[in-house]
């Protein structure tokens, strides 16, 4: 570990020095040290140790101070990195993992196997409240700590996306020592091994971090070896989309995300600020369709639905031409995506005639269809907190063209807490939930009839309400082979039949922008697609 | 000289958007949730002569189909406040001592909860919606009637000629229906008028917090929050609403303190 | 005397009480009939698919498992013993998190209404001095400026004077001055335009009567008469009112605290509304409803103080 940082010390200059005369011809220059402030408009974590709970906001921190087992490269290929090496066994139930040796976390205690056991074991401890790392370990029994660099998986059923579970921030390793600390020192300040530390969060605010000087420089895709450059990072937390782009241009901060289409725009076409586009990965942004009442119960009204509602000139001009339409049910991130275009093209007459032909052949005086003295109503309540305004105002869109082929769509701005309790009732026929989640094992989450059975809040991620048995058996067989061909093969007949039943109308990516003005060298992780700042520096 | 101007004008403003209450077709015949996603963010011109939204609807059309929406619910606002004030602000004018005393504590405490909290608080409980939106502006500016009211009726029941009216014998009824209540209400016009215009831009405030009315209503708050995020490319998606918002309010404003003035 | 003043004391008490007794009633009741598990909030938020162990715990942890009427009069307790408990969503006592995020809003709000007063006197006194048609151009500007709705008025500010300009920062924090101008300037403005009104028809009022004619006749100075007479009768509405303002001011931080990025009571109401967190709601409305009482009571002392005849008119109040 010493070796390596003097190696690191002795090679930084070297780089440095490269870097700099490499020369740009332009008069602004990296800075080593420097503050680089990030002003995010997700909503602000409550806790920032991602064990806890477990999302997106959480992910895009706590890459800062925390590392994962493993990595993936931009072509789905699992990457060593606190992991150096692993090994399955034959039945598919014990998983040999080797870890990196003379690491330790920036409170001093040593990574080894014993860490990563305490951590899969806070994972799944019922008083840590974990959601989404509890669900990706879900199939690890125990963790056995064979030797210091030694880990050993004990499962209760072959998983073959357990690597793809463990690449994730919300599987991340923190400190045995730090962790014992109890939650709420935990929450405030989580120890890891990344290549910054925090130093403080002020609530509402921004939380401060600096840099790790013993960072072992472990990332798999880091452009240069030892510690990070940037002295600090603000991470401030600014709500309201026009401000934060106000407050990049004008200097107050050197990184936003989730900007506005406009403000997207504007970057493509040259000047000071760079787009970053990373989608996330797991499904793409969608719209599902409740199959379990009516009237989606019918596969001909989802595909006049889906026929009627005619997304592509919207997308076009709502999102200023900076976003693709997606036909899969994965993120075009995922190498094993599939997707079929032709059975999303618009088309009003078929959607028109298969109401006809499933009966709803009566309108009212509005002009909606109407049966046996129902009208065709469609329940849409959508979340303020996860639709951008763009992507509000597009489902406007779906609502007029739905209503030409006569269908009542009823959007229903709620809340989060709102939104959920709607869609635990079941009281919704469509709906657009993303879904983040490494690895195409998020199709098995989404679409296995498993997950109509609701968790004890009331919340089912089974949004399609599909109940397949060949489907089923599909995700099944896939989730246990470990033949890396033979998955992929299962997870394509899986989408054919997913996207057939026309239970999903696919619109794009989940998108995952960034605008960055007066800094250099961020780069995203293939894995979560967080940006990470071991390689980033602000510009004089 | 001025005044007269200015409420002649406030008064022919009104007028207009009254007819775009009941009867906005006549205004602005065409469909204001017709998508034309090919005529997007179509500046102000021939054609569409206040511009078109993100959308490609027209926005001569969504104002005007609007009026219903925004003035709509800022008047159905001030209707539950000032029955809600006026229930209050008579019994505690009209009733015994401690009534009068209790009804005031009430009304205290109902003005220490700030309009916004209460509406977040009802929007939590009954979802977004013009009905959430009309309960909690309703309630919220229910004290400020209530207590404008009482003031008013105390004196009144004190003054001479309700004195000599109960000296001649006539009954309390009689008394409430002909001489409180006619020199109660003519003051409340002007309050309500006000009131109306306030209630427009609070229910804009919902809206920004993303809790107003549904979509694709063309309520003039959703849509201002909306044209907000497009400021420095679609300047007249903010402008538009806006001035609507801004001209109504003002308008009812200077209306309501004329009618006020002549009151007494 | 004293007993006037210990009787006046006794009844701003008793509404404390009251304000308090109905806020927590309020909130309580309010947020368990909105959609939504608290338990949830406690576990990482809205949807949270933690396993049923987790959630048990949690409801055990936070009482949350024990009959709504107990839950109810515990609650009350703990308000009345000052208790305010801890957040369900950031595992922090409430009184901590009100503690940080207090200063920065009172700064606001009484920061902007110093500004409001200043900028409705300035257009009083500009009134008084100049000729007629200017003087009905600031009314109708005062009319219009009561009617801006907060959000739009910032984005407007931050459009002119952050990103075109660059005068003044898009965001800010804490009590740095050039951080304040434009968040201040957007909750004054409505109540300038409002206390602006009330000022003018008072003064209207006052500068008829024949004190003020006379002294105008015997060569006095329009503004001189103003300062000196009217508007000691001509602000006493607006002083009352400033109350209320105050309230409103509160209201419109939580827009422009979202609006500028800036961390206060208003946005921490916003996001525990929206996330269902009881004791963060009821410990913040708490505050700002005392506040109000508090604000309240200052205001009456200020108002005898003015007026000892107590013959202050009953203004307009929405």
């Amino acid at each position: 570990m010493a070796r390596q940082s003097l190696v690191a010390l002795a090679l930084a200059p070297v780089l440095l020095v490269a870097a700099c005369s490499g020369g740009s011809t332009d008069s602004a220059s990296p800075q080593d040290g420097g503050t680089l402030t990030y002003a995010t408009g997700d909503a602000e974590p409550t806790c920032l140790d991602p064990h806890v709970g477990g999302n997106y906001p959480q992910a895009l921190i706590s890459t800062q101070y925390l590392e994962p087992l493993v990595g993936r490269a931009a072509d789905g290929t699992i990457l060593p990195w606190l992991a150096r090496d692993w090994q399955v066994s034959d039945d598919g139930l014990t998983w040999d993992f080797t870890l990196a040796d003379g690491v330790t976390f920036t409170d001093g205690t040593p990574f080894d196997a014993d860490a990563v056991r305490v951590n899969i074991e806070h994972l799944q401890d019922p008083d840590t409240g974990s959601s989404t790392g509890y669900l990706a370990v879900q199939k690890v029994a125990s963790v056995e700590a064979v030797d210091a660099t030694h880990a050993r998986f004990h499962l209760t059923e072959p998983d073959s996306a357990l690597l793809e579970s463990l690449s994730q921030q919300w599987t991340a390793i923190e400190s045995p020592t730090g962790i014992e600390r109890g939650t709420d020192a935990n929450c405030a300040a989580p120890v890891g091994t990344g290549p910054f530390v925090v130093e403080s969060w002020t609530p509402q605010q921004q939380v401060e971090l600096v840099r790790n000087d013993d960072y072992a420089g472990l990332d798999p895709e880091a452009d240069h070896d030892g510690a990070a450059y940037l002295d600090r990072i603000v991470w401030r937390f600014i709500p309201d989309a026009a401000t934060r782009y106000a407050a990049l241009r004008s200097g107050e901060v050197q990184m936003i995300d989730n900007p506005q289409p406009d403000a997207v725009k504007a970057a493509g076409q040259g000047g000071d600020i760079t787009l970053i586009d990373a989608p996330r990965p797991g499904a793409s942004n969608r719209i599902e369709l409740n199959a379990a009442q009516a009237p989606f119960d019918d596969i001909r009204v989802r595909e006049a639905f889906v026929r009627a509602a005619d997304v592509d000139a919207g997308i076009e001009t709502l999102f200023a031409g900076t976003v693709q339409r997606s036909s899969s049910a994965l993120s075009s991130v995922e190498p094993d995506v599939y997707s079929d275009p032709d059975l999303f093209t618009a088309d009003l007459d078929r959607a028109n005639d298969l109401l006809d032909q499933a009966g709803w052949t009566e309108r009212d005086a509005d002009g909606y269809r109407t049966k046996d003295g129902a009208r065709l109503t469609v329940r849409f309540p959508v979340s303020t907190n996860q639709s951008v305004a763009a992507e509000q105002s597009l489902f406007e869109q779906i609502q007029a063209g739905a209503k030409q082929a006569g269908f009542d769509v009823v959007l229903t701005p709620l809340d989060l807490s709102g939104w959920y309790a709607a869609l635990g009732a079941h009281e919704y026929e469509a709906v657009s939930a993303p879904y983040t989640k490494v690895g195409p094992d998020v199709l098995r989450i989404l679409y296995h009839s498993d997950g109509t059975v609701p968790a004890p809040s009331g919340y089912f991620a089974n949004h399609a309400q599909l109940k397949d048995p060949a489907l089923d058996d599909l995700l099944d067989r896939a989730v246990a082979t470990a033949d890396p061909d033979e998955r992929a093969d299962l997870y394509q007949q899986a989408q054919t039949i997913i996207l057939d039943s026309y239970t999903v109308l696919p619109l794009y990516d989940q998108l995952n922008r960034f605008l960055v003005r007066d800094a250099e060298g961020v780069r995203t992780l293939n894995t979560v697609s967080t940006p990470t700042f071991l390689d980033a520096r602000v510009l004089s | 000289m001025n005044g007269k101007v200015g409420t002649a004008v406030a008064a022919v403003i009104v007028g207009l958007i009254l007819l775009a209450v009941v009867w906005p077709s006549l205004l602005a015949p065409g469909d204001p949730t017709a998508i034309d996603p090919l005529a997007a963010f179509t500046a102000p011109g021939p054609g569409h002569w206040l511009g078109t939204d993100e959308s490609g609807r027209g926005l001569w059309t969504r104002v005007v189909h609007g009026a219903a929406a925004s003035v709509g619910i800022g008047a159905a606002a001030t209707g539950i406040g000032v029955g809600a004030g006026l229930v209050l602000g008579l019994t505690a004018g009209l009733g015994p001592r401690w009534l009068d005393a209790a009804i005031g504590r009430v009304i205290e405490v109902l003005f220490a909860l700030p309009t916004l909290v209460l509406a977040l608080l009802l929007v939590a409980v009954q979802g977004a919606g013009v009905r959430s939106s009309v309960l909690a502006v309703g309630v919220a500016t229910a004290p400020g009637y209530a207590r404008i009211l009482r003031a008013r009726v105390r004196t009144v029941a004190a003054s001479g000629y309700v004195e000599a009216a109960r000296i001649e014998g006539h009954g309390r009824g009689r008394v409430l229906l002909r001489h409180i209540l006619p020199n109660t209400l003519w003051p409340l016009v002007s309050v309500a008028t006000l009131g109306v215009g306030q209630a427009v831009v609070w229910v804009c405030a919902l809206s920004f917090l993303g809790l107003g009315a549904l979509p694709p209503s063309p309520e003039w708050g959703a849509m201002l929050n909306a044209g907000r995020l497009y400021l420095d490319s679609a300047w007249w998606l903010t402008v538009v609403p806006g001035t609507a918002i801004t001209l109504t309010a003002a308008s009812l404003t200077v209306l309501g303190r004329r009618i006020g003035r002549v009151a007494g | 005397m004293l007993v006037g003043v210990l009787r006046w004391l006794l009844a701003r008490i008793g509404s404390a009480l009251l304000v308090a007794w109905v806020v927590a009633t309020v909130v309580f009741f309010a947020l368990r009939a909105a959609g939504g598990d608290p338990t949830e909030a406690i576990l990482g938020g809205p949807g949270s698919q933690a396993g049923p162990e987790a959630v048990a715990a949690a409801r055990a942890e936070y009482g949350l498992d024990r009959p709504l009427v107990v839950q109810y009069l515990n609650q009350l307790w703990r308000v009345l013993t000052f208790d305010l408990g801890d957040s369900y969503a950031r595992r922090m006592p409430v009184a901590e998190l009100l503690r940080e995020q207090l200063p920065g809003t009172f700064l606001l709000a009484v920061v902007a209404l110093a500004f409001a007063w200043v900028l409705a006197l300035g257009i009083a006194t500009a009134t008084s001095s100049a000729r007629p048609w200017v003087g009905g151009l600031l009314r109708g500007v005062e009319v219009v400026a009561a009617v801006v709705p907060h959000f739009w008025l910032g984005a407007v500010l931050i459009l002119l004077f952050s990103t075109t300009l660059g005068w003044f920062p898009a965001t800010s924090a804490g009590s740095d001055p050039a951080g304040l101008v434009l968040p201040t300037v957007t909750l004054a403005v409505p109540v300038a335009g409002f206390l602006g009104q009330l000022i003018h028809d008072s003064v209207a009022e006052a500068e008829a009567a024949p004190f003020a004619v006379s002294a105008r006749a015997r060569g006095g100075s329009a503004i001189g008469v103003l300062w000196r007479h009217s508007l000691r009768h001509g602000v006493l509405p607006a002083v009352s009112l400033s109350g209320w303002a105050f309230g409103s001011l509160l209201s419109g931080a939580v827009v422009v605290e979202t609006l500028f990025g800036r961390p206060g009571l208003g946005r921490l109401l916003l996001d525990a509304t929206l996330s269902r967190d009881v004791p963060v709601v009821i410990g913040a409305v708490l505050v700002v409803a005392l506040a109000y009482v508090v604000v309240m009571a200052i205001v009456d002392l200020i108002e005898r103080a003015l007026d000892p005849r107590g013959s202050t008119p009953t203004a307009v109040v929405l």
